[in-house]
């Protein structure tokens, strides 16, 4: 046992004390926090207000675009922006940019051009003369005729590609000519929401109480925890290989297995460097508690947090469970191909083989994120190998019976305890033979023999 | 201390058999890496296990440590079954071996000591003592890559007798190492060997076994050539050769009663006797025919030349 702990030891110091490690640990949270916090800063700074000088001739429209513009208008579209932005994931990079940045509203001052001026040459030199005088950031010109299909607005900014501002204020002006032309119809405002206001399509999933849920985010999250655990694996499997690979590389295997059980040093190799993984996620997933619990003390991010969904204690439970198991399949697989092979680069071309089959399950997981419950999701959520990636977001999607995840856990355990067994056998005989690449039918001998 | 001087300390030793093995085969296959193999090494001696590439040395010293089992026979350690819990008794450097390149010299030692059994606090102590002793001490902190072959060397030297074994198990550990370095390895076996400890090294380099041993064991093709005390296996090769000096030696070199063959070297003629012949007769002989004798020594055979012989005979 104290043997066996040195080599836990050893393997995740080595593991997690190199550089790689650290800036990988790091790295992520904090590029995460960078998309995440960072616009909202940066978008958050708000300039000082843009001053824009409004001729309106017939005096109808100024009232109706200051409302439109009132701080609760804005907010009330910035929500809208917000929720679309989550479940909208094929929008553009423009899209996503403009709707966040619609999150933080920009401030206006509308001056108000004296009716008097009439609409000509002299007043548009007039409000020119008084931008590059600096008074005024913009105007508008609202032509008489606004209510026609021809009709000009003529809009001129210093600020031209603050498109934020300019995209709000635009905004804020149709919809004041929309609304004055439904008052010319006679059709009140009131009337007007009462007849163009969409049925109420009540999208929600239900829990497995019955309950209703927000399917908003689960999308997001799901692709996510499969993407992390697969990469996660596919990273530590490669570390378990090459871990190997140098031990038999520089002949220390000779030394180590002249002190210790084989069995006992490939056990704590995948040990030491699965508890290395386990930190890394576990820092990942404690930062990203962090992080939105910052989030949920900014106000202005409500919104946000509405569509993230529900984690519960069994998620992250299962979530770190499931993590294990499927570092221990995979990093069986990859260990077994290190004491095969005579170089990481050799090593390297059989490396496809369970990369492969994680592929394959992160595939899997866009049929179980649509469909958590069809027969397809169970086979996959429960078959050894694939389970590991699948049933985490299945369990996200909307959790199966208890039952489904304990047989999972029970075959996948099952599987890991036959291949442990398989490749401490390979490892004892392969370790010791140099210069040459082990054959299918060698290792099938070993595999029987030792 | 020379290593003569550790020679003669040990022959006055007592025989306790470290090690026994008897009856050992071992095969890959069709091919039979070591057979029927039986020797015993005993307490307080330095082992020389000879042969040449390919004999089995190595297949036979890793079932020795217990990396391999033998297909038949036994392997008896300190009286005892050969097991797992026996290992922390054997310091073993292995011919190829190897270190990890970007782990510190220091956490190596520890990784390999705690291998053995050894708690953290001791193998500290230890580390530095022996770190002192081979000169690295300034190189504790260093990665291994930053260390010379011969550092690394001495190094993984270090790491096999950190835990204090009572049997040390060296193959071809001088291989590598400039002059210097192995007079220098040399002393500081000299040093860690005492009464109780047991030696046993694989060379194919007959003068340093040839200084080094007390016993030797001869394998060639799997098998046993020959084995025993060093002094035992010269004697029995030795008995007919002479080494001969001086003028007037007229035809008693022909006498095929006496000679079975008279080769002539620089300023020397080596003379093979015929088996029996006592080289009182010769000497006799020589001087009754008026020769003028400046040298005339009975020459041991050179480890060499028993092994160059008996390999390319068998």
């Amino acid at each position: 046992m104290y043997k066996f702990l040195a080599v836990v030891r050893h393997e995740y110091k080595k593991v997690v004390l190199k550089w790689s490690f650290v800036i990988g640990t790091l790295l992520l949270p904090f590029l995460a926090a960078c998309f995440a916090i960072v616009p909202m800063i940066i978008f958050s700074f708000k300039g000082e207000p843009t001053r824009i000088a409004v001729a309106d001739p017939t005096g109808k429209l100024l009232p109706r675009i200051e409302q439109n513009l009132s701080a609760d208008r804005l907010t009330e579209k910035a929500q809208k922006a917000a929720r679309d932005s989550m479940v909208k994931l094929d929008a553009t990079q423009e899209e996503k940019m403009r709707n966040n940045a619609a999150m933080f509203m920009k401030d206006f001052a509308l001056l108000k051009v004296p009716q008097s001026e009439s609409v000509s040459a002299d007043l548009r030199a007039n409000l020119l003369n008084r931008i590059l005088a600096g008074e005024i950031d913009a105007f508008l010109i609202i032509p008489e005729n606004f209510g026609s299909a021809d009709a000009r607005f003529e809009y001129r900014s210093r600020k031209g590609a603050d498109f934020i501002s300019n995209d709000t204020f635009k905004d804020a002006v149709n919809d004041a000519v929309r609304s004055q032309r439904l008052a010319d119809a006679n059709i009140s405002e009131e009337k007007l929401s009462e007849l163009s206001s969409a049925v109420n399509f009540d999208a929600k999933g239900i829990d497995e109480a019955g309950e209703d849920r927000d399917n908003e985010g689960i999308w997001v999250a799901s692709f996510a925890i499969g993407l992390m655990i697969y990469l996660t694996l596919a990273i530590y499997g490669q570390a378990i290989m090459g871990a190997v690979v140098e031990e038999k590389e520089t002949r220390i295997a000779e030394i180590l297995f002249s002190s210790a059980r084989p069995f006992e040093l490939m056990l704590g190799k995948l040990v030491g460097v699965g508890l290395a993984g386990l930190t890394q996620l576990s820092i990942w997933v404690g930062s990203a508690a962090v992080l939105l619990g910052f989030l949920a003390l900014q106000a202005d991010l409500q919104p946000i947090l509405a569509s993230v969904p529900v984690i519960t204690p069994l998620m992250i439970g299962s979530f770190l469970i499931f993590f294990q198991i499927g570092f221990f399949l995979y990093a069986s697989i990859f260990a077994l191909i290190g004491s095969m092979v005579t170089s990481v680069q050799e090593g390297g071309q059989f490396a496809f083989l369970p990369v492969m089959i994680m592929l394959g399950a992160f595939y899997f997981c866009f049929a179980v994120i649509r469909d958590p419950n069809s027969s397809l999701s169970f086979w996959v959520t429960i078959a050894p190998f694939l389970a590991p990636i699948t049933m985490p977001v299945r369990i996200l999607a909307e959790t199966p019976p208890l039952w489904q995840i304990l047989l999972s856990i029970v075959v996948n355990a099952a599987a890991i305890a036959g291949l442990v067994w398989i490749t401490a056998r390979v490892y004892r005989v392969g370790m010791l033979m140099y210069g040459k690449r082990a054959t299918i039918p060698e290792v099938w001998k070993w595999i029987r023999q030792a | 201390m020379t290593s003569e001087n550790v020679r003669t300390m040990a022959d006055a030793v007592g025989s306790d058999v470290t090690l026994r093995v008897s009856n050992i085969t071992k095969r890959f296959g069709e091919f039979t890496a070591v057979k029927d193999l039986s020797f015993e090494v005993c307490a307080g001696r330095v082992f020389g296990f000879l042969g040449p590439n390919g004999a089995g040395k190595t297949t036979t010293i890793r079932m020795i440590v217990g990396i391999t089992a033998p297909d038949e026979g036994s392997i008896e350690l300190f009286g005892e079954h050969m097991s797992h819990t026996l290992q922390n008794r054997i310091g073993y450097l292995p011919e190829e071996r190897g270190l990890y390149k970007k782990m510190k010299v220091i956490d190596q030692l520890r990784y390999f000591s705690e291998l053995k059994g050894v708690p953290r606090n001791q193998a500290d102590k230890k580390i530095d003592f022996w770190l002192e002793r081979m000169e690295l001490s300034e190189w504790k902190k260093k990665k291994t890559s930053d260390l010379s072959k011969g550092m690394q060397q001495k190094i993984q030297f270090v790491s096999t007798v950190l835990h204090d074994p009572d049997l040390l198990i060296l193959d071809e550990p001088f291989s590598g190492l400039d002059p210097v370095n192995v007079e220098f390895m040399i002393e500081v076996l000299s040093e860690f060997r005492t009464h109780e400890k047991t030696v046993i090294f694989s060379t194919h380099l007959m003068e340093t076994a040839e200084r080094l041993c007390h016993d030797i064991l001869l394998i060639n093709k799997a098998e046993k050539v020959f084995g025993g005390s060093l002094r035992h296996v010269k004697e029995s090769y030795g008995k007919n050769l002479i080494s001969l000096r001086g003028e007037n030696f007229g035809s008693v070199l022909e006498d095929r009663s006496l000679i079975s063959k008279a080769e002539s070297h620089a300023d020397e003629i080596e003379v093979h006797l015929k088996d029996g012949t006592d080289p009182q007769q010769l000497l006799v002989k020589l001087l009754e025919g008026g020769a003028r004798i400046d040298k005339f020594e009975r020459v041991e055979p050179s480890l060499n030349d028993i092994f160059i012989e008996k390999v390319t005979n068998v």
